[in-house]
Protein backbone atom coordinates (compact mmCIF):
# COMPACT_ATOMS: atom_id res chain seq x y z
CA UNK A 1 0.00 0.00 0.00
CA UNK A 2 1.29 3.46 -0.38
CA UNK A 3 -0.30 7.07 0.51
CA UNK A 4 -1.34 9.47 -2.24
CA UNK A 5 -3.34 12.64 -2.82
CA UNK A 6 -7.09 11.72 -3.71
CA UNK A 7 -6.40 13.67 -7.36
CA UNK A 8 -4.84 11.04 -8.24
CA UNK A 9 -7.92 8.49 -8.03
CA UNK A 10 -10.89 11.00 -8.61
CA UNK A 11 -11.74 13.98 -10.15
CA UNK A 12 -13.95 16.37 -8.34
CA UNK A 13 -15.99 19.77 -8.85
CA UNK A 14 -18.14 21.41 -5.93
CA UNK A 15 -20.69 24.09 -5.40
CA UNK A 16 -23.19 25.25 -3.69
CA UNK A 17 -27.13 25.31 -2.81
CA UNK A 18 -27.57 27.77 -0.07
CA UNK A 19 -25.54 26.79 2.79
CA UNK A 20 -24.74 23.53 1.52
CA UNK A 21 -21.69 22.46 0.04
CA UNK A 22 -21.40 19.67 -2.55
CA UNK A 23 -18.70 18.03 -4.11
CA UNK A 24 -19.35 15.69 -6.91
CA UNK A 25 -16.29 13.22 -6.67
CA UNK A 26 -15.80 11.07 -10.01
CA UNK A 27 -13.85 7.95 -9.62
CA UNK A 28 -11.33 7.43 -12.53
CA UNK A 29 -12.66 3.68 -13.21
CA UNK A 30 -15.07 1.16 -11.33
CA UNK A 31 -12.26 -0.25 -9.52
CA UNK A 32 -11.34 2.75 -7.45
CA UNK A 33 -15.12 3.80 -7.50
CA UNK A 34 -15.90 0.26 -5.20
CA UNK A 35 -12.74 1.60 -3.26
CA UNK A 36 -13.53 4.71 -2.93
CA UNK A 37 -17.54 4.07 -1.46
CA UNK A 38 -15.86 2.33 1.20
CA UNK A 39 -12.41 4.98 2.32
CA UNK A 40 -14.62 7.89 1.42
CA UNK A 41 -16.69 8.11 4.89
CA UNK A 42 -18.65 11.24 6.23
CA UNK A 43 -16.51 11.74 9.68
CA UNK A 44 -13.46 11.10 7.31
CA UNK A 45 -14.79 14.63 5.20
CA UNK A 46 -16.09 16.20 8.13
CA UNK A 47 -12.28 16.07 9.97
CA UNK A 48 -10.31 16.68 6.56
CA UNK A 49 -12.27 20.35 6.70
CA UNK A 50 -12.61 21.03 9.95
CA UNK A 51 -14.78 23.68 11.40
CA UNK A 52 -16.66 25.08 8.71
CA UNK A 53 -18.46 22.29 8.56
CA UNK A 54 -20.69 23.00 11.49
CA UNK A 55 -23.59 20.81 9.75
CA UNK A 56 -23.98 17.39 8.88
CA UNK A 57 -21.74 15.43 6.14
CA UNK A 58 -23.77 13.30 3.79
CA UNK A 59 -22.46 10.80 1.32
CA UNK A 60 -24.54 9.49 -1.45
CA UNK A 61 -23.53 6.62 -3.86
CA UNK A 62 -24.39 7.57 -8.09
CA UNK A 63 -23.39 4.25 -9.26
CA UNK A 64 -23.38 3.95 -13.42
CA UNK A 65 -21.32 7.16 -13.16
CA UNK A 66 -18.93 5.80 -11.07
CA UNK A 67 -19.19 8.52 -8.54
CA UNK A 68 -20.36 10.09 -5.00
CA UNK A 69 -22.18 13.31 -4.29
CA UNK A 70 -20.71 14.27 -0.82
CA UNK A 71 -22.60 17.14 1.00
CA UNK A 72 -21.65 19.20 3.69
CA UNK A 73 -24.97 20.63 5.52
CA UNK A 74 -24.31 24.22 7.19
CA UNK A 75 -20.52 24.73 5.34
CA UNK A 76 -20.55 28.35 3.60
CA UNK A 77 -20.89 30.90 6.46
CA UNK A 78 -24.91 31.26 5.84
CA UNK A 79 -24.14 30.66 2.18
CA UNK A 80 -22.77 32.62 -0.63
CA UNK A 81 -24.13 36.79 0.11
CA UNK A 82 -23.57 35.95 3.83
CA UNK A 83 -20.24 34.58 4.01
CA UNK A 84 -16.97 36.01 4.35
CA UNK A 85 -14.92 33.38 2.66
CA UNK A 86 -13.12 34.33 -0.36
CA UNK A 87 -14.62 31.28 -2.07
CA UNK A 88 -17.97 32.50 -1.66
CA UNK A 89 -19.91 29.50 -3.63
CA UNK A 90 -17.76 26.65 -2.31
CA UNK A 91 -16.01 25.80 -5.79
CA UNK A 92 -12.59 25.17 -4.12
CA UNK A 93 -13.89 22.08 -2.24
CA UNK A 94 -13.76 19.96 -4.69
CA UNK A 95 -10.25 20.25 -5.39
CA UNK A 96 -9.59 21.11 -1.66
CA UNK A 97 -10.84 17.01 -1.42
CA UNK A 98 -8.46 15.86 -3.81
CA UNK A 99 -5.46 16.92 -1.61
CA UNK A 100 -6.70 14.64 1.24
CA UNK A 101 -4.32 11.45 1.34
CA UNK A 102 -5.34 7.83 0.97
CA UNK A 103 -3.72 4.76 1.21
CA UNK A 104 -3.77 2.73 -2.05
CA UNK A 105 -2.45 -0.15 -3.71
CA UNK A 106 0.23 -0.19 -6.71
CA UNK A 107 -2.32 -1.63 -8.91
CA UNK A 108 -4.94 0.70 -8.13
CA UNK A 109 -2.45 3.67 -8.70
CA UNK A 110 -1.05 2.21 -11.77
CA UNK A 111 -4.95 1.82 -13.11
CA UNK A 112 -5.91 5.34 -12.51
CA UNK A 113 -2.96 6.57 -14.37
CA UNK A 114 -3.61 4.13 -17.03
CA UNK A 115 -7.48 5.82 -16.86
CA UNK A 116 -5.39 9.57 -17.32
CA UNK A 117 -3.71 8.46 -20.27
CA UNK A 118 -6.73 7.07 -21.61
CA UNK A 119 -8.62 10.43 -21.41
CA UNK A 120 -5.29 12.29 -22.32
CA UNK A 121 -5.24 9.85 -25.77
CA UNK A 122 -8.60 10.51 -26.75
CA UNK A 123 -9.63 13.78 -25.85
CA UNK A 124 -5.73 15.62 -26.72
CA UNK A 125 -5.92 17.78 -30.15
CA UNK A 126 -2.74 16.77 -31.80
CA UNK B 1 -37.44 9.63 -34.74
CA UNK B 2 -38.69 12.93 -33.49
CA UNK B 3 -35.66 15.05 -32.24
CA UNK B 4 -35.86 18.68 -30.62
CA UNK B 5 -32.82 20.53 -30.13
CA UNK B 6 -31.78 22.97 -27.66
CA UNK B 7 -29.27 24.87 -26.67
CA UNK B 8 -28.17 26.96 -23.57
CA UNK B 9 -27.52 30.48 -24.59
CA UNK B 10 -26.88 32.11 -20.50
CA UNK B 11 -26.25 30.76 -17.00
CA UNK B 12 -25.75 34.16 -15.32
CA UNK B 13 -26.14 37.97 -15.31
CA UNK B 14 -22.68 38.40 -16.90
CA UNK B 15 -22.42 35.69 -18.96
CA UNK B 16 -20.16 36.04 -22.21
CA UNK B 17 -22.27 37.03 -25.27
CA UNK B 18 -20.14 35.61 -27.90
CA UNK B 19 -21.43 31.76 -27.63
CA UNK B 20 -24.69 32.55 -27.48
CA UNK B 21 -24.46 34.14 -30.77
CA UNK B 22 -22.10 31.75 -32.50
CA UNK B 23 -25.29 29.05 -31.69
CA UNK B 24 -27.54 31.15 -33.25
CA UNK B 25 -25.84 31.81 -35.95
CA UNK B 26 -24.91 27.76 -36.26
CA UNK B 27 -28.62 27.24 -36.96
CA UNK B 28 -28.02 23.42 -35.14
CA UNK B 29 -30.89 24.76 -32.53
CA UNK B 30 -34.64 25.59 -32.35
CA UNK B 31 -34.36 26.79 -28.95
CA UNK B 32 -32.50 28.60 -26.89
CA UNK B 33 -32.76 29.16 -22.94
CA UNK B 34 -30.82 32.29 -21.28
CA UNK B 35 -30.88 32.04 -17.58
CA UNK B 36 -29.56 35.44 -15.78
CA UNK B 37 -30.69 34.96 -12.00
CA UNK B 38 -28.73 33.75 -9.35
CA UNK B 39 -30.61 32.42 -5.84
CA UNK B 40 -30.35 35.92 -4.35
CA UNK B 41 -30.91 38.65 -8.00
CA UNK B 42 -34.56 38.88 -7.63
CA UNK B 43 -33.53 41.06 -4.23
CA UNK B 44 -31.71 43.56 -6.35
CA UNK B 45 -33.62 43.99 -9.01
CA UNK B 46 -36.83 44.17 -6.29
CA UNK B 47 -34.42 46.87 -5.44
CA UNK B 48 -34.48 48.63 -9.00
CA UNK B 49 -37.87 48.07 -9.44
CA UNK B 50 -39.35 50.19 -6.31
CA UNK B 51 -36.79 53.14 -7.04
CA UNK B 52 -37.87 52.91 -10.59
CA UNK B 53 -41.52 51.38 -12.04
CA UNK B 54 -39.91 50.34 -15.10
CA UNK B 55 -36.67 48.67 -14.48
CA UNK B 56 -36.25 45.55 -12.52
CA UNK B 57 -35.80 43.19 -15.56
CA UNK B 58 -31.60 42.09 -16.71
CA UNK B 59 -30.86 45.11 -18.35
CA UNK B 60 -28.41 42.97 -20.66
CA UNK B 61 -31.37 41.91 -22.58
CA UNK B 62 -31.37 44.52 -24.44
CA UNK B 63 -28.52 44.35 -25.96
CA UNK B 64 -28.40 41.00 -26.10
CA UNK B 65 -31.85 41.41 -28.56
CA UNK B 66 -30.44 43.27 -30.29
CA UNK B 67 -27.82 41.28 -31.65
CA UNK B 68 -29.92 38.26 -31.27
CA UNK B 69 -33.07 38.64 -32.58
CA UNK B 70 -31.82 38.75 -36.21
CA UNK B 71 -30.09 35.78 -36.07
CA UNK B 72 -32.69 33.93 -34.35
CA UNK B 73 -35.61 35.01 -36.79
CA UNK B 74 -33.30 34.05 -40.08
CA UNK B 75 -32.83 30.53 -38.77
CA UNK B 76 -36.37 29.93 -36.94
CA UNK B 77 -34.74 30.15 -33.37
CA UNK B 78 -37.11 30.11 -30.46
CA UNK B 79 -35.64 32.05 -27.82
CA UNK B 80 -36.60 31.31 -23.55
CA UNK B 81 -35.23 34.48 -20.92
CA UNK B 82 -35.70 34.76 -17.53
CA UNK B 83 -34.29 38.14 -17.99
CA UNK B 84 -37.71 39.25 -17.52
CA UNK B 85 -36.90 38.94 -13.53
CA UNK B 86 -39.10 41.00 -10.88
CA UNK B 87 -40.29 42.99 -14.19
CA UNK B 88 -40.87 40.73 -17.62
CA UNK B 89 -43.98 42.88 -18.49
CA UNK B 90 -41.23 45.66 -18.84
CA UNK B 91 -39.01 43.68 -20.43
CA UNK B 92 -40.85 42.28 -22.84
CA UNK B 93 -42.46 46.43 -23.60
CA UNK B 94 -38.27 47.15 -24.10
CA UNK B 95 -38.02 44.11 -26.23
CA UNK B 96 -40.97 45.21 -28.76
CA UNK B 97 -39.34 48.25 -29.11
CA UNK B 98 -36.24 46.42 -30.17
CA UNK B 99 -38.49 44.39 -32.88
CA UNK B 100 -39.45 47.22 -34.27
CA UNK B 101 -36.49 49.06 -34.80
CA UNK B 102 -35.01 45.80 -36.48
CA UNK B 103 -38.43 45.72 -38.56
CA UNK B 104 -38.74 42.10 -37.64
CA UNK B 105 -42.58 42.50 -36.24
CA UNK B 106 -45.29 41.23 -36.31
CA UNK B 107 -43.55 38.74 -33.40
CA UNK B 108 -45.70 37.29 -30.38
CA UNK B 109 -43.65 37.71 -27.03
CA UNK B 110 -45.11 35.05 -24.31
CA UNK B 111 -44.39 36.74 -21.06
CA UNK B 112 -44.54 34.47 -18.30
CA UNK B 113 -44.45 35.69 -14.16
CA UNK B 114 -46.19 35.83 -10.93
CA UNK B 115 -43.63 34.11 -9.23
CA UNK B 116 -43.45 37.36 -7.04
CA UNK B 117 -45.32 36.25 -3.66
CA UNK B 118 -43.81 38.59 -1.29
CA UNK B 119 -47.21 40.68 -1.62
CA UNK B 120 -49.43 37.93 -0.63
CA UNK B 121 -46.60 36.12 1.86
CA UNK B 122 -48.83 37.16 4.84
CA UNK B 123 -51.98 35.86 3.29
CA UNK B 124 -50.40 32.54 2.94
CA UNK B 125 -49.26 32.12 6.24
CA UNK B 126 -52.50 33.29 7.39
CA UNK B 127 -53.68 29.84 6.39
CA UNK B 128 -51.38 28.03 8.34
CA UNK B 129 -48.58 27.58 6.24
CA UNK B 130 -44.71 27.89 7.73
CA UNK B 131 -41.80 29.07 5.66
CA UNK B 132 -39.27 26.40 7.66
CA UNK B 133 -35.79 27.06 6.31
CA UNK B 134 -34.32 24.61 4.52
CA UNK B 135 -30.56 25.47 5.60
CA UNK B 136 -31.55 26.18 9.10
CA UNK B 137 -34.72 24.18 10.56
CA UNK B 138 -36.14 27.43 11.63
CA UNK B 139 -39.39 26.86 11.98
CA UNK B 140 -41.06 30.75 10.20
CA UNK B 141 -40.00 33.68 9.34
CA UNK B 142 -40.79 35.59 12.66
CA UNK B 143 -37.59 36.66 13.29
CA UNK B 144 -36.57 37.98 9.52
CA UNK B 145 -40.20 39.30 8.92
CA UNK B 146 -39.74 43.01 8.72
CA UNK B 147 -36.55 42.40 7.03
CA UNK B 148 -37.90 40.64 4.17
CA UNK B 149 -36.30 42.07 0.57
CA UNK B 150 -38.03 39.38 -2.19
CA UNK B 151 -39.60 36.47 -2.23
CA UNK B 152 -39.86 34.73 -5.37
CA UNK B 153 -41.08 30.90 -5.84
CA UNK B 154 -39.31 28.99 -8.45
CA UNK B 155 -41.89 28.68 -10.75
CA UNK B 156 -42.27 25.51 -13.35
CA UNK B 157 -42.34 25.41 -17.59
CA UNK B 158 -46.06 25.14 -17.34
CA UNK B 159 -46.83 28.95 -18.54
CA UNK B 160 -44.04 29.16 -21.23
CA UNK B 161 -45.59 25.74 -22.62
CA UNK B 162 -48.92 27.76 -22.43
CA UNK B 163 -47.69 30.63 -24.39
CA UNK B 164 -45.13 28.45 -26.85
CA UNK B 165 -48.53 26.53 -27.83
CA UNK B 166 -50.38 30.57 -28.12
CA UNK B 167 -47.75 31.05 -30.67
CA UNK B 168 -44.90 33.02 -28.66
CA UNK B 169 -41.70 32.93 -30.99
CA UNK B 170 -40.17 34.64 -27.92
CA UNK B 171 -41.16 33.77 -24.08
CA UNK B 172 -39.62 36.26 -21.58
CA UNK B 173 -40.26 34.85 -17.86
CA UNK B 174 -39.60 36.34 -14.59
CA UNK B 175 -38.05 33.87 -11.85
CA UNK B 176 -39.56 30.19 -13.12
CA UNK B 177 -36.60 27.70 -12.32
CA UNK B 178 -33.28 27.84 -14.39
CA UNK B 179 -34.20 24.39 -15.23
CA UNK B 180 -37.70 24.97 -16.77
CA UNK B 181 -36.22 27.22 -19.72
CA UNK B 182 -35.29 24.28 -21.58
CA UNK B 183 -38.05 21.54 -20.15
CA UNK B 184 -41.22 24.39 -21.56
CA UNK B 185 -40.17 23.61 -25.42
CA UNK B 186 -39.77 20.09 -24.68
CA UNK B 187 -42.70 19.59 -23.36
CA UNK B 188 -44.29 21.88 -26.02
CA UNK B 189 -42.40 20.23 -28.84
CA UNK B 190 -43.50 16.35 -27.75
CA UNK B 191 -47.09 17.27 -26.26
CA UNK B 192 -46.69 15.68 -22.66
CA UNK B 193 -48.77 16.46 -20.06
CA UNK B 194 -47.53 16.94 -15.80
CA UNK B 195 -50.63 14.56 -14.99
CA UNK B 196 -50.45 11.63 -17.18
CA UNK B 197 -48.07 8.96 -15.88
CA UNK B 198 -47.04 8.07 -19.28
CA UNK B 199 -44.98 11.22 -19.46
CA UNK B 200 -43.10 11.12 -15.92
CA UNK B 201 -39.77 9.23 -16.99
CA UNK B 202 -39.98 11.56 -20.00
CA UNK B 203 -40.75 14.85 -18.35
CA UNK B 204 -37.92 13.66 -15.42
CA UNK B 205 -35.37 13.12 -18.54
CA UNK B 206 -36.35 16.73 -19.49
CA UNK B 207 -35.53 18.01 -16.33
CA UNK B 208 -32.15 16.27 -16.18
CA UNK B 209 -31.10 17.47 -19.51
CA UNK B 210 -32.46 20.84 -18.31
CA UNK B 211 -29.30 20.55 -15.37
CA UNK B 212 -27.15 19.48 -17.91
CA UNK B 213 -26.99 22.25 -20.25
CA UNK B 214 -28.43 25.15 -17.92
CA UNK B 215 -25.08 26.45 -16.89
CA UNK B 216 -23.94 26.82 -20.08
CA UNK B 217 -19.75 26.48 -20.70
CA UNK B 218 -19.83 24.41 -17.44
CA UNK B 219 -20.80 20.93 -19.24
CA UNK B 220 -18.47 21.76 -22.50
CA UNK B 221 -15.22 22.69 -20.94
CA UNK B 222 -15.72 25.38 -18.22
CA UNK B 223 -14.81 24.86 -14.31
CA UNK B 224 -13.62 21.42 -15.76
CA UNK B 225 -11.19 18.72 -14.58
CA UNK B 226 -10.40 18.50 -18.30
CA UNK B 227 -9.34 22.02 -18.63
CA UNK B 228 -5.93 21.11 -19.91
CA UNK B 229 -7.29 19.47 -23.19
CA UNK B 230 -10.52 21.66 -23.51
CA UNK B 231 -9.54 22.54 -27.18
CA UNK B 232 -9.43 26.27 -27.74
CA UNK B 233 -10.95 26.80 -24.58
CA UNK B 234 -11.15 30.77 -25.30
CA UNK B 235 -13.98 29.84 -28.68
CA UNK B 236 -15.48 27.66 -26.08
CA UNK B 237 -19.14 26.32 -27.44
CA UNK B 238 -21.95 26.60 -25.23
CA UNK B 239 -23.81 23.41 -24.96
CA UNK B 240 -26.65 21.94 -27.09
CA UNK B 241 -29.03 18.86 -26.50
CA UNK B 242 -30.84 17.05 -29.05
CA UNK B 243 -33.65 15.09 -27.10
CA UNK B 244 -35.30 12.03 -28.86
CA UNK B 245 -38.86 11.06 -28.62
CA UNK B 246 -38.00 7.56 -26.59
CA UNK B 247 -36.54 9.97 -23.82
CA UNK B 248 -32.18 9.54 -24.91
CA UNK B 249 -30.37 12.75 -25.41
CA UNK B 250 -27.67 13.77 -27.00
CA UNK B 251 -25.18 16.43 -25.28
CA UNK B 252 -23.01 18.27 -27.77
CA UNK B 253 -22.05 21.85 -28.27
CA UNK B 254 -21.88 23.35 -31.81
CA UNK B 255 -19.63 22.56 -34.21
CA UNK B 256 -16.09 23.91 -35.16
CA UNK B 257 -16.81 25.18 -31.59
CA UNK B 258 -13.92 25.60 -28.90
CA UNK B 259 -14.11 23.38 -25.58
CA UNK B 260 -14.60 20.15 -24.97
CA UNK B 261 -17.79 17.28 -24.27
CA UNK B 262 -17.49 14.19 -22.85
CA UNK B 263 -18.45 11.94 -20.16
CA UNK B 264 -16.46 13.51 -17.57
CA UNK B 265 -17.85 16.98 -18.15
CA UNK B 266 -21.15 15.54 -18.46
CA UNK B 267 -20.47 13.89 -14.95
CA UNK B 268 -19.06 16.60 -13.40
CA UNK B 269 -22.46 18.55 -14.21
CA UNK B 270 -24.85 16.08 -13.70
CA UNK B 271 -23.19 16.39 -9.82
CA UNK B 272 -22.96 19.78 -9.50
CA UNK B 273 -25.42 22.15 -6.97
CA UNK B 274 -27.77 19.06 -6.19
CA UNK B 275 -27.98 17.65 -3.04
CA UNK B 276 -29.71 14.09 -3.37
CA UNK B 277 -28.83 12.63 -6.62
CA UNK B 278 -31.67 10.56 -6.74
CA UNK B 279 -34.30 13.04 -5.84
CA UNK B 280 -33.21 16.18 -8.37
CA UNK B 281 -36.56 18.28 -6.99
CA UNK B 282 -37.49 20.99 -9.86
CA UNK B 283 -41.03 22.47 -9.95
CA UNK B 284 -41.71 20.16 -13.13
CA UNK B 285 -40.29 17.13 -12.17
CA UNK B 286 -37.99 14.71 -10.07
CA UNK B 287 -34.89 13.51 -11.96
CA UNK B 288 -33.24 10.27 -11.01
CA UNK B 289 -29.57 10.70 -11.72
CA UNK B 290 -28.80 7.18 -10.12
CA UNK B 291 -30.48 5.07 -13.06
CA UNK B 292 -29.12 7.11 -15.92
CA UNK B 293 -26.22 6.03 -18.09
CA UNK B 294 -23.68 8.11 -20.49
CA UNK B 295 -22.33 7.15 -23.44
CA UNK B 296 -19.52 8.58 -25.58
CA UNK B 297 -20.31 8.27 -29.00
CA UNK B 298 -17.93 10.72 -31.24
CA UNK B 299 -15.61 13.29 -30.19
CA UNK B 300 -18.31 15.82 -28.23
CA UNK B 301 -21.04 13.91 -28.33
CA UNK B 302 -22.48 12.08 -25.39
CA UNK B 303 -25.72 10.39 -25.41
CA UNK B 304 -27.82 10.18 -21.85
CA UNK B 305 -30.20 6.86 -21.69
CA UNK B 306 -32.48 5.68 -18.95
CA UNK B 307 -33.29 8.72 -17.36
CA UNK B 308 -36.00 8.32 -15.34
CA UNK B 309 -37.87 10.61 -12.12
CA UNK B 310 -40.84 11.06 -10.20
CA UNK B 311 -43.53 13.47 -11.06
CA UNK B 312 -43.25 17.11 -10.17
CA UNK B 313 -43.30 17.64 -6.15
CA UNK B 314 -46.44 19.23 -4.93
CA UNK B 315 -44.51 22.56 -3.29
CA UNK B 316 -42.39 24.70 -5.26
CA UNK B 317 -39.00 25.87 -4.06
CA UNK B 318 -39.17 29.71 -2.55
CA UNK B 319 -36.11 31.79 -2.11
CA UNK B 320 -36.81 34.15 0.61
CA UNK B 321 -33.60 36.89 0.70
CA UNK B 322 -33.50 39.37 3.82
CA UNK B 323 -31.41 42.44 5.29
CA UNK B 324 -28.86 40.76 7.59
CA UNK B 325 -25.60 43.24 8.60
CA UNK B 326 -22.82 44.74 6.43
CA UNK B 327 -19.70 43.00 5.47
CA UNK B 328 -16.41 45.21 5.30
CA UNK B 329 -13.23 43.56 3.99
CA UNK B 330 -9.53 44.22 3.38
CA UNK B 331 -6.21 42.90 1.74
CA UNK B 332 -2.76 43.58 1.65
CA UNK B 333 0.04 41.55 0.20
CA UNK B 334 3.61 41.30 1.38
CA UNK B 335 6.55 40.00 -0.14
CA UNK B 336 9.33 37.77 1.14
CA UNK B 337 11.74 37.74 2.91
CA UNK B 338 9.45 36.46 5.70
CA UNK B 339 6.54 36.84 3.45
CA UNK B 340 4.03 34.95 6.05
CA UNK B 341 5.94 36.30 9.21
CA UNK B 342 4.92 39.72 8.07
CA UNK B 343 1.26 38.56 6.97
CA UNK B 344 0.66 37.28 10.45
CA UNK B 345 2.52 40.22 12.37
CA UNK B 346 -0.10 42.28 10.36
CA UNK B 347 -2.97 39.98 11.58
CA UNK B 348 -2.33 40.57 14.98
CA UNK B 349 -1.71 44.06 14.26
CA UNK B 350 -5.67 44.76 12.64
CA UNK B 351 -6.94 42.58 15.54
CA UNK B 352 -5.14 44.51 18.43
CA UNK B 353 -6.67 47.53 16.33
CA UNK B 354 -9.89 46.08 16.30
CA UNK B 355 -10.17 45.45 20.67
CA UNK B 356 -9.39 49.18 20.38
CA UNK B 357 -12.41 50.25 18.00
CA UNK B 358 -14.92 47.91 19.80
CA UNK B 359 -16.18 47.16 16.54
CA UNK B 360 -19.02 44.70 17.75
CA UNK B 361 -18.18 41.65 14.89
CA UNK B 362 -20.80 38.93 14.13
CA UNK B 363 -17.65 37.27 12.34
CA UNK B 364 -14.24 38.03 11.83
CA UNK B 365 -12.34 36.05 9.21
CA UNK B 366 -8.43 36.17 8.47
CA UNK B 367 -6.75 34.59 5.75
CA UNK B 368 -3.49 34.00 4.41
CA UNK B 369 -3.94 34.62 0.41
CA UNK B 370 -1.57 31.32 -1.06
CA UNK B 371 -1.68 29.38 2.39
CA UNK B 372 -5.12 28.88 3.52
CA UNK B 373 -7.40 30.97 2.07
CA UNK B 374 -9.12 28.47 -0.12
CA UNK B 375 -7.90 25.44 2.14
CA UNK B 376 -8.57 26.54 5.49
CA UNK B 377 -8.77 23.88 7.99
CA UNK B 378 -7.34 21.27 5.60
CA UNK B 379 -4.24 23.09 5.46
CA UNK B 380 -1.09 23.63 7.60
CA UNK B 381 0.43 26.24 7.79
CA UNK B 382 3.95 25.78 7.01
CA UNK B 383 6.59 27.47 7.99
CA UNK B 384 8.10 27.98 4.68
CA UNK B 385 9.85 30.72 2.46
CA UNK B 386 6.74 31.95 0.16
CA UNK B 387 7.51 34.51 -2.55
CA UNK B 388 4.49 36.46 -1.16
CA UNK B 389 1.42 36.21 1.33
CA UNK B 390 -1.52 37.89 1.40
CA UNK B 391 -3.36 38.92 4.31
CA UNK B 392 -7.64 39.45 3.90
CA UNK B 393 -9.53 40.62 6.83
CA UNK B 394 -13.42 40.44 6.62
CA UNK B 395 -15.92 41.56 9.26
CA UNK B 396 -19.17 40.78 9.38
CA UNK B 397 -21.65 43.19 11.53
CA UNK B 398 -25.25 44.66 11.96
CA UNK B 399 -24.42 48.29 11.12
CA UNK B 400 -22.29 49.87 7.91
CA UNK B 401 -20.19 52.10 10.50
CA UNK B 402 -18.76 49.01 11.63
CA UNK B 403 -18.49 46.98 8.47
CA UNK B 404 -16.69 50.64 6.95
CA UNK B 405 -14.41 50.78 9.92
CA UNK B 406 -13.32 46.92 9.15
CA UNK B 407 -12.49 48.11 5.73
CA UNK B 408 -10.97 51.13 6.78
CA UNK B 409 -8.31 49.66 9.71
CA UNK B 410 -6.93 47.44 6.59
CA UNK B 411 -6.18 50.12 4.50
CA UNK B 412 -4.11 51.38 7.21
CA UNK B 413 -1.96 48.68 6.94
CA UNK B 414 -0.75 50.85 3.77
CA UNK B 415 1.79 52.72 5.79
CA UNK B 416 1.88 50.84 9.39
CA UNK B 417 2.30 47.46 8.01
CA UNK B 418 5.43 45.41 7.97
CA UNK B 419 8.17 47.13 4.76
CA UNK B 420 6.97 46.21 1.45
CA UNK B 421 3.25 45.67 2.33
CA UNK B 422 1.59 46.47 -1.24
CA UNK B 423 -2.24 47.04 -1.87
CA UNK B 424 -4.67 48.25 -4.29
CA UNK B 425 -8.14 49.73 -4.59
CA UNK B 426 -9.69 48.87 -1.46
CA UNK B 427 -13.54 47.24 -2.02
CA UNK B 428 -16.41 48.52 -0.63
CA UNK B 429 -18.88 47.53 1.72
CA UNK B 430 -21.29 45.34 0.89
CA UNK B 431 -24.75 45.09 2.65
CA UNK B 432 -25.90 41.57 2.72
CA UNK B 433 -28.78 40.23 1.83
CA UNK B 434 -29.06 36.63 3.38
CA UNK B 435 -31.42 34.02 1.57
CA UNK B 436 -33.88 31.80 3.54
CA UNK B 437 -34.69 28.88 1.19
CA UNK B 438 -37.88 27.45 1.83
CA UNK B 439 -40.94 25.73 0.23
CA UNK B 440 -44.69 26.95 -0.52
CA UNK B 441 -47.76 25.08 -1.77
CA UNK B 442 -47.70 25.36 -5.57
CA UNK B 443 -51.35 26.09 -5.38
CA UNK B 444 -50.42 28.85 -3.61
CA UNK B 445 -48.51 30.69 -6.13
CA UNK B 446 -50.36 32.73 -8.46
CA UNK B 447 -48.60 32.36 -11.53
CA UNK B 448 -49.70 34.44 -14.81
CA UNK B 449 -48.76 35.08 -18.36
CA UNK B 450 -49.17 36.58 -21.33
CA UNK B 451 -49.05 36.95 -25.13
CA UNK B 452 -48.01 40.33 -26.09
CA UNK B 453 -48.35 40.96 -30.06
CA UNK B 454 -45.89 43.52 -31.72
CA UNK B 455 -47.58 44.63 -34.54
Amino acid sequence: MKKVKLGELAFARSGDKGDVSNIGLMAKTKNIYDYLQKVITPEKVKEYFGSEVKGAVEIYPVPHLDSLEIILRQSLGGGATCTLRFDQTGKSRGPVLLGMEVQVTEEMLEEAHAADEAIRKKYAVS
Amino acid sequence: MKKVVIGSGSAFWGDIFDPALEMAKSGEVQYMGFDHLAELTMALLNRMKEKNPEAGYIPDIIPWMKRLLPVTTKNNIKMISDAGGANPVQAALEVAKVIKELNLAPMKIGVVGGDDILPYLDEIRAQGWKFKNLDTGEEDIDSIRDRIAAANAYTGADLIVKELANGADLVITGRVSDNALYVGPLMHEFGWKFDDPKYVDLIAAAVTVGHIIECSACVSGGMSNMWKISERPWDIGFPIAEFYENGEAVITKPKGSGGIVNQWTVKEHLLYEIVDPANYMMPDGIGDFTALQLVEEERNRVRVINMKGKKRPDTLKVCIGFKDGFIGEGQVYFPGPDALAKAQWAAKWVKERFKKSGINFRELRIDFMGVNMLHGEAAAIEDRDYNEVGLRIAGRTNTYKEAEAVRREATHLWTMGPVGSSFGTPMNVRPVVALWPSLVPRDAVRIESQLMEVK
